[in-house]
């Protein structure tokens, strides 16, 4: 775990303070709204429908038990006793008041965090892959390079005010649960004659025009990241256009000029950033690395436990078959924590569950906890004798869902509920559809179906990348439904494609049980997804399902 | 031909807990939609607005909402109206549950 | 019937400082510190010992012109000297004082020079604490680098403490740090290290006594190894709290389509009777036409504050070499004035309506040095 540093520490602080007196000057009136605002956003803080709402940076989405402590107590003592977890690996508390949120801030700042960088025009916090250290298929663990970028985008005097927000990703597996290439700039690391680098890739991105990122550069070795870094953003704060908010992402550039002429402007704005950095920053790794050493793992322990409660308990068996990936080290497993229990907010957790969640993997986990892009919680070095006696205690907490990549594990964004921006609501439709799914006792043998529902166009529920995708639409004051089909996050990476007219809410539900149903009868076997169904077989037999009417009409 | 204007009230947000607030017919910001100062006439609407402004030291982001004529006064007028007036589905939190 | 004003006591005083910095970090401590009218005048006392450097560096940050009170023992090691010379010069220190015994005293109290042998606690006295004593009665207080981690001594000590024997006030700003975050800070700022302390000197005093330590003592075990003392002198001194408002800014008043001058030394009038190079804020500076390095005084606009190409289009210039006057003009707010320091500009040019609503102080609050991560990962501006 990266230890926070007095520096780290000092910097947090300093930016509390900061923003108190801010927030001060703007009740004064020294600051205007239109002034105050991209400050507030600086520090994470938005006006949502009901109240302000408070987002706080989980890098790279890991988090210590104290940290996640911490996150309980603020719930309780300035919010309402939860919390929700974001497709960006970060947390949101949905009811702070303005005046408390330098008193939070302080509080975060105690144990190193901060809301800074999390909303606004500036480089977003860097998310990485949830699995980072401990996935078996991984290169290497892309974390320092994560914490790196963190340190040098954040407070980056030149990126502050760029023409919108920019976000990066880095993945350090070829399998891709970092979903690199929906990034402004998509980190993958490649491996060339046992020299570690990345791939990078640039103008990826979901909103109103969703596009997959291109390849700038094939290999940029990690002692020229910064810079690299350095010279796409320059680039971008120079040719991004700033006469539309909605054509102002570096994905539109890299659309309207083509890569090739990006490539050019960075490589010659790489050749002015390269010698400012004198090295410095391959210390700081250095440093860095070292605090993501291996955890110290058990070995010899015997695993019999966790093959008893398997032959044992058809509970457990579920839940283990679902939520468990492979550990580098075979005596232990990755632990996802599903916070998709039927029927409850997607990425929700209680005060008393983040406890729970902290004391089990101080426990059991190295102290070790993730956030998954997917509002899931991860532990990421779990041995297996410890998984009975982990998954009793997550059950009793309303934690044990066995649903991990099944059609319940549901990304939804806050939409109409919450969301200034948002124009129908998210939340009650994954709420149904899991509970619809789950009466049918059909999940486990549908299989691996990623559903994704945004609240409007900017998606935030990342729908253009679910297997399904839900789009939630204003359509003459009425909630409205269109449904995409076949989008893919991983390193296969594809947009989904509109499958026709959009359904009301009350048909919505009724129509992806129809389309699931239609799946389950045209797929080869029970091995074959519905993804790879869609694939052979393209959209018509599932348009066919969806629309049975029209069909019989035509 | 002109569009029809839809009745609306003015509304905003409080700078300090960020709580949704309705302008009254008297200049005070309230919290309930059924207080509000009902609009039915785009010129009155444009003046109000105007005037809202210039006094909305605690008013964030202040616009025009669309209403109806309810019993109690004005009720929301669009479904996003409706979760600010009320507070979000999914718990019942916000102003649903200060009632 | 009308409150009475108390003046409050000395632990009073100290509590309430306790309180209000309480969760801040050292910088900030310090920072703060110096410029508090609670605290008077203050000096930091400085050993230019092993860590020393940490607090230096601060201080060198915030404020040069701090009184540095150097006590040379005459028993110090040569290397210490040395160090002192080049730490002061690398941070730019430009008040250390360096404080001895008179030599009558000496004569008096140690001709020989072997008082360390026969009675320690005297020769602390006379060499350092009499005369850190006399320099520091022109001080209200006295900044340390003590920790809690070096030693039993010192595990419960808060930031602020009263001087045991005197009216001064001491600070520790590193009170909370532990051995790592000064290693830490020595390492990611790049400062040079006493070079007694990779012969196995962690904690350095004068030569007689102090020696090195093993590895996982008590890292103060080596100074007055074998005897029962374990603080050095400096930390129990004499002294009378005087006070002295802080001197008051100069004035200067902003007036209507006069353009405000914000620098770091405050707000003023334009200066500049040359030529300007005016840049727009979407400025092609790869324009083979634009003749940038013929400028004294280059101007960019920022149209409004939300658009930052001013920023890239600053730096850019500083990079390719551009060594005249870089302003900032237009619709800049207060809390920029750190991002247009660092990615080049000398200063920022306002207008009277924003200077009156935001004030100057707004704009040194928000200008006071935050830690840098770029400075830290060795990427320059210029």
């Amino acid at each position: 775990m990266y230890h926070h540093s007095e520096f780290d520490r000092a910097f947090v602080i300093d930016r509390a303070e900061r923003f108190r007196d801010q927030v001060n000057r703007r009740i004064s009136g020294a600051l205007t709204e239109e002034e105050f605002r991209p400050l507030r956003l600086m520090n994470g803080v938005y006006l949502q429908l009901h109240a302000y709402m408070l987002r706080i940076a989980i890098p790279y989405g890991t988090i210590s038990p104290d940290q996640m402590r911490r996150l309980a107590h603020i719930a309780d003592r300035w919010d309402k006793g939860y919390g929700h977890f974001t497709t960006r690996q970060n947390i949101q508390f949905n009811w702070p008041k303005l005046v408390d949120i330098p008193d939070m801030l302080d509080s975060l700042a105690e144990v190193g965090m901060h809301a800074i960088q999390t909303s606004g025009n500036t480089i977003r916090n860097v998310t990485a892959d949830h699995f980072s250290g401990a996935a078996a298929d991984e290169i290497a663990d892309p974390r320092p390079y994560a914490e790196l970028i963190r340190q040098w985008s954040t407070d980056h005097p030149e990126f502050q005010f760029l023409p919108r927000k920019f976000k990066i990703a880095v993945s350090g597996s070829p399998n891709d649960r970092a979903v690199v290439k929906s990034h402004d700039i998509g980190l993958r690391m490649v491996r060339r004659d046992d020299q570690i680098g990345f791939e990078v890739s640039v103008g990826g991105g979901l909103g109103r025009t969703p596009l997959v990122g291109k390849v700038v550069n094939e290999f940029v070795p990690t002692t020229d990241l910064l810079p690299y870094l350095e010279a796409i953003l320059s680039a971008y704060n120079t040719v991004g256009r700033r006469d539309n908010k909605y054509k102002a992402r570096l994905k539109i550039a890299v659309q309207e000029l083509g890569i090739d002429h990006i490539r050019e402007l960075v490589e010659a704005r790489f050749a002015e950033t390269r010698p400012m950095f004198d090295g410095s920053d391959q210390a700081v790794l250095a440093e860095i690395a070292k605090q993501f050493a291996q955890p110290e793992l058990v070995e010899g322990r015997s695993t019999a436990a966790y093959d008893a409660a398997r032959d044992a308990d058809p509970v457990f068996r579920s839940w283990a078959d679902t939520n468990l990936h492979d550990h580098k080290n075979p005596d232990y497993a990755i632990v996802t924590v599903s916070t998709k229990k039927h029927g409850a907010t997607p990425g929700d957790a209680t005060s008393d569950q983040m406890r729970l969640l902290a004391d089990i993997a101080e426990e059991y986990g190295q102290g070790d906890l993730r956030i998954s892009h997917e509002q899931n919680v991860v532990m990421p070095h779990i041995h297996r004798a410890d998984l009975p006696a982990i998954h009793a205690k997550l059950r009793e907490a309303g934690l044990g869902t066995a649903n991990i990549g099944l059609v319940s594990d549901i990304i939804a964004c806050p939409g109409l509920d919450y969301c200034a921006l948002a124009t129908a609501r998210s939340i009650p439709i994954a709420q149904q559809i899991a509970t619809r799914f789950d009466e049918l006792k059909l999940e486990h043998e549908i299989g691996e179906l990623k559903i994704k529902i945004s609240g409007c166009i900017n998606a935030c529920g990342h729908h253009h990348v679910g297997h399904i995708g839900i789009l939630g639409l204003d359509r003459a004051g009425v909630e409205n439904y269109q449904v995409t089909l076949g989008g893919d996050g991983t390193e296969t990476m594809s947009v989904g494609e509109r499958a026709g007219p959009g359904f009301s809410k009350d048909e919505i539900i009724p129509a992806i049980e129809r389309l699931v149903q239609g799946y389950l009868a045209i797929r080869e076997d029970e091995d074959e997804t519905f993804l790879q169904a869609y694939r052979r077989l393209g959209p018509a037999p599932f348009k066919a399902a969806l629309y049975p009417a029209e069909e019989k009409a035509a | 031909m002109a569009r029809k204007f839809e009745p609306v009230v003015i509304s905003a947000n409080d700078l300090f807990d960020g709580r949704v607030i309705y302008l009254t017919g008297a200049d005070e910001w309230v919290p309930h939609l059924n207080q509000a100062e009902l609009i039915t006439e785009e010129d009155h609407a444009k003046h109000r607005m105007a005037h809202a402004l210039a006094l909305s030291d605690r008013a964030v982001g202040v616009f025009l909402a669309p209403a109806r004529p309810g019993p109690d006064g004005p009720v929301p007028g669009h479904p996003r109206e409706a979760f600010r007036a009320n507070g979000p589905s999914n718990y019942f939190h916000g102003k649903q549950a200060e009632a | 019937m009308a409150q009475l004003q108390t003046i409050p006591t000395r632990p009073a005083r100290v509590a309430a400082l306790n309180r209000r910095y309480r969760h801040r970090a050292a910088i900030q401590v310090l920072r703060e510190a110096l410029s508090d009218p609670e605290l008077g005048r203050v000096a930091m006392v400085s050993s230019f010992g092993a860590d020393s450097v940490a607090l230096l560096h601060m201080i060198s940050l915030i404020d040069r012109t701090t009184p540095v009170l150097f006590i040379d023992t005459q028993m110090l090691f040569p290397e210490t000297l040395t160090y002192q010379a080049e730490v002061a010069a690398k941070l730019g220190l430009t008040d250390v004082r360096t404080i001895r015994a008179t030599p009558a005293a000496i004569a008096a109290a140690d001709p020989d020079g072997d008082l360390n042998q026969t009675n320690p606690d005297a020769c602390c006295d006379l060499r350092k604490t009499v005369p850190l004593n006399r320099a520091l009665s022109s001080f209200d207080s006295w900044i340390t680098g003590r920790k809690r981690f070096q030693g039993a001594t010192r595990s419960e000590m808060e930031f602020f403490e009263e001087d045991p024997a005197g009216d001064r006030i001491k600070i520790n700003p590193l009170a909370h740090w532990t051995a790592r975050d000064v290693a830490d800070y020595i390492a990611n700022n790049r400062l040079p290290r006493h070079p007694l302390v990779s012969k196995g000197y962690p904690s350095i005093g004068c030569m007689p006594c102090t020696s090195p330590v093993k590895e996982g003592e008590d890292p103060r075990a080596g100074r007055w190894r074998g005897q029962d003392k374990t603080e050095c002198g400096i930390h129990f001194v004499n002294g009378k709290m005087q006070r002295i408002p802080p001197a008051a800014p100069a004035p200067f008043v902003p007036a209507d389509g006069q353009p405000v001058i914000v620098r770091d030394s405050g707000f003023g009038p334009e200066d500049w009777t040359g030529p300007i190079l005016d840049l727009a804020s979407d400025a092609d500076l790869d324009d083979p036409d634009l003749r940038v390095g013929d400028a004294t005084m280059i101007r960019i606009a920022f149209p409004s504050f939300t658009d930052g190409r001013g920023f890239t289009l600053a730096r850019r210039l500083r990079v390719a070499g551009y060594k005249g006057r870089l302003r900032a003009t237009g619709y800049v707010i207060a809390d920029q004035l750190p991002m247009a320091r660092r990615s080049g500009f000398d200063e920022v040019e306002i207008d009277a309506d924003l200077a009156r609503r935001q004030p100057w102080p707004h704009w040194r609050d928000a200008a006071d040095a935050a830690p840098s991560y770029l400075k830290k990962l060795g990427r320059r501006a210029s």
